[in-house]
């Protein structure tokens, strides 16, 4: 899978290659308006993570060029404005997410999975992960073919950890995922450990390969 | 509180009132010496007249009896009687109270009588006129009803004087009043001032021009600090949660470093959150959230609520909820769920453990209700950063978005602490 980060600024730039990069994701960079437009003419992309305020153009022309060249790529916009206007503009122009700044990388990975299986018309909507597998559209999961009963939030994290397989996550990147925007309201995310250890006893019930490790003090990692 | 002019008004009252009351005995005294005067006068004319009269006509003294009996029955002010003494003394006057016979309502009357006397054939006679004169008090208080009358009729001129003046010279005062009264640094508004033709007011609206140019000049200026500022920040922010989250990805981080690591995270959520805060501060100040449309209160309260659930749970919080269905309101999407976000966190916050919320939609008015020990002190709560608890996650500017919010859309937000909860109401 293609990744081009559209980002000006070079640091964040370069840890969002580093954490998406892996066996299955080939990131590229670039960090201007002019190269942006080049690349997306010249290539195919399976997700462009496109920050909007870049030196040397609007980002949402670029957007406006994909959907005028009639592009199939996933368009991810990640915006430091956090605006509803500018979301609804970005997702009219075709965009398919919004992620405002600052994000936690984990999410990003979550948001570019989830899109680049939406993207897959071919797929049949189904996740697997050796004796795991996760049906999309019926929201189901099922260990060794057997049903696992989740809640909507036990679902969720489970596929938060899918897009974010061998990656260490935090209480606040899950606490995030969990309640959105306001997560930072609250200072006690307590309530992540109650979904995650519901969670893995459920699947443990149903004998899954044990995955989920919790790492101390910091979060927790799905090991594939 | 007295008006400006009713001061001056009130004044005018009083030092007219005193002038009128020491006017009265003043008249009154006047009017009497006149009124004596005049009488006394009149009465020696007539005696005059009557003695020179009566010198002419050679009368005898059964005349004279006669003169005198006929002058009882049809003139009896004017009376002639044979004097015992041979010398003839002075005339004198007298003044005298005694019953009329014609005036049975007055117990008595004054008279202003002249005795003199006259040589009749060789003979002393009393010839005496008496004169009815007003009696003292009734002048007294003729004087002092028509003084009282003008006295109403001056200050009812005063007063209708006073409001044209007020209404026409001070018309330009009371105008830049309203225009101030009504004016909000907040709202970018323009102050119009009305022209006028008196120099201080003139003066007056000149330096409070100039005044509020230099306060909206240094408040622009400071919005617009408050946002460049954190858009600045916004970046670095994200840095630090990005770098943050590739450094957990470290294969060998020690359990020191990694509880060194899971303390950061909360900072710089805080720091992110209150970042946050002021740029959405910063834009209802620079009134960027200017579209409005019709919005569901009670879709808001619910999705807040399933946000929330977990935080609800964690903390066994009773919620309760009485809400109106169907209650709609103008407002900016963003804004509202802020406003609405913020007041339900901040009570789930501030809820100790096992505690209630109450959340009630009724009327115009939308209150969040929770358990508490002590009211919170009213005159720090929605200031910026002034922390009433000691609650390490507030970013202490969700009341001021709240009361910010509120302000923009003119919505009265109150605080009261009553049967041991705390409530914050909004009034649609």
């Amino acid at each position: 899978m293609k990744i081009l980060v559209i980002e000006d600024e070079k640091e964040l730039a370069q840890d969002m290659v580093k954490y998406l990069s892996n066996e299955q994701y080939l990131c590229e960079w670039v960090s201007e308006y002019r190269i942006a437009l080049e690349k997306i003419n010249t290539y195919e992309y399976d997700c462009i993570l496109l920050d909007l305020m870049l030196p040397g153009g609007d980002g949402l022309s670029l957007l406006e060029e994909l959907k005028n060249s009639n592009k199939q790529d996933g368009v991810i916009i990640i915006s430091a404005k956090n605006s509803i206007e500018e979301k609804v503009k970005g997702l009219k122009l075709g965009a398919d997410d919004y992620l405002a700044k600052p994000f936690h990388q984990a999410e990003l990975a979550a948001r570019i999975e989830s899109l680049i299986r939406r993207k897959q018309f071919d797929s049949n909507n189904l996740i697997v992960h050796n004796e795991l597998s996760i049906e999309i559209h019926a929201k189901t999961v099922s260990v060794h073919n057997k049903q696992v009963n989740l809640t909507k939030k036990e679902y969720d994290l489970l596929l938060f950890f899918m897009g974010n397989k061998n990656r260490v996550l935090s209480k606040g990147a899950l606490a995030e995922h969990l309640s959105g925007d306001f997560a930072d309201m609250f200072d006690n995310h307590d309530f992540v450990y109650a979904h995650v250890k519901n969670l893995k006893r459920k699947l443990r019930e149903k004998n899954y390969g044990d995955y989920i490790k919790t790492i101390y003090g910091t979060g927790y990692k799905w090991e594939a | 509180m007295t008006r400006l002019l009713t001061k001056p008004l009130k004044a005018f009252a009083i030092y007219a009132l005193i002038i009128l009351l020491v006017s009265i005995p003043v008249y009154v005294l006047v009017v009497d010496y006149i009124w004596v005067n005049e009488l006394d006068e009149n009465n020696w004319l007539t005696i005059q007249h009557t003695k020179q009269r009566l010198q002419v006509h050679d009368l005898t003294a059964d005349e004279i009896e006669r003169i005198n009996r006929l002058w009882g029955e049809l003139q009896p002010g004017l009376s002639i009687e044979k004097a015992e003494t041979k010398i003839a003394p002075a005339d004198s006057f007298y003044e005298i109270t005694r019953p009329n016979f014609y005036d049975a309502e007055d117990d008595a009357d004054r008279f202003r009588g002249l005795r003199t006397y006259v040589m009749l054939n060789g003979e002393t006679y009393w010839l005496i006129i008496e004169t009815n004169v007003e009696e003292w008090d009734e002048t007294f208080i003729a004087i002092a009803v028509v003084t009282l009358i003008f006295f109403t009729i001056l200050i009812l001129g005063f007063v209708i004087l006073n409001r044209r003046i007020t209404a026409k010279t001070w018309k330009p005062f009371y105008q830049t009043l309203q225009s101030l009264q009504s004016f909000e640094l907040s709202k970018n508004q323009k102050l119009l001032l009305p022209s006028t033709d008196i120099l201080e007011f003139q003066e007056m609206n000149k330096s409070l021009e100039q005044l509020l140019k230099n306060n909206m000049d240094t408040y622009e200026q400071q919005k617009s600090f408050t946002e460049n500022a954190s858009h600045e920040l916004q970046t670095p922010i994200a840095l630090l949660k990005s770098k943050l989250d590739i450094l957990l990805q470290h294969k060998d981080i020690s359990p020191e470093i990694s509880e060194i690591l899971a303390g950061i995270e909360p900072a710089l959520s805080r720091l992110s959150r209150i970042n946050k805060n002021l740029l959405v501060l910063a834009k209802v100040e620079n009134r960027q959230y200017s579209e409005n449309k019709p919005l569901g209160v009670q879709e808001y309260i619910l999705s807040a609520q399933s946000l929330f659930e977990d935080y609800i749970n964690d903390k066994e919080l009773d919620v309760t909820l009485a809400i109106q269905a169907n209650f709609k309101i103008m407002a900016n999407p963003f804004l509202l769920e802020t406003l609405i976000y913020n007041l339900f966190s901040n009570a789930i916050r501030h809820t100790p453990v096992s505690g209630q919320i109450h959340i009630e939609l009724k009327g115009q008015t939308l209150s969040f209700s929770n358990s508490g020990k002590a009211a919170l002190d009213i005159t720090q709560l929605f200031k910026r950063f002034s922390s009433t608890s000691k609650d390490r996650v507030s970013s202490g500017l969700g009341l001021a978005i709240i009361k910010e919010v509120a302000l923009k859309y003119n919505w009265s937000i109150e605080y009261y602490f009553r049967n041991d909860l705390h409530t914050f109401s909004v009034r649609f």
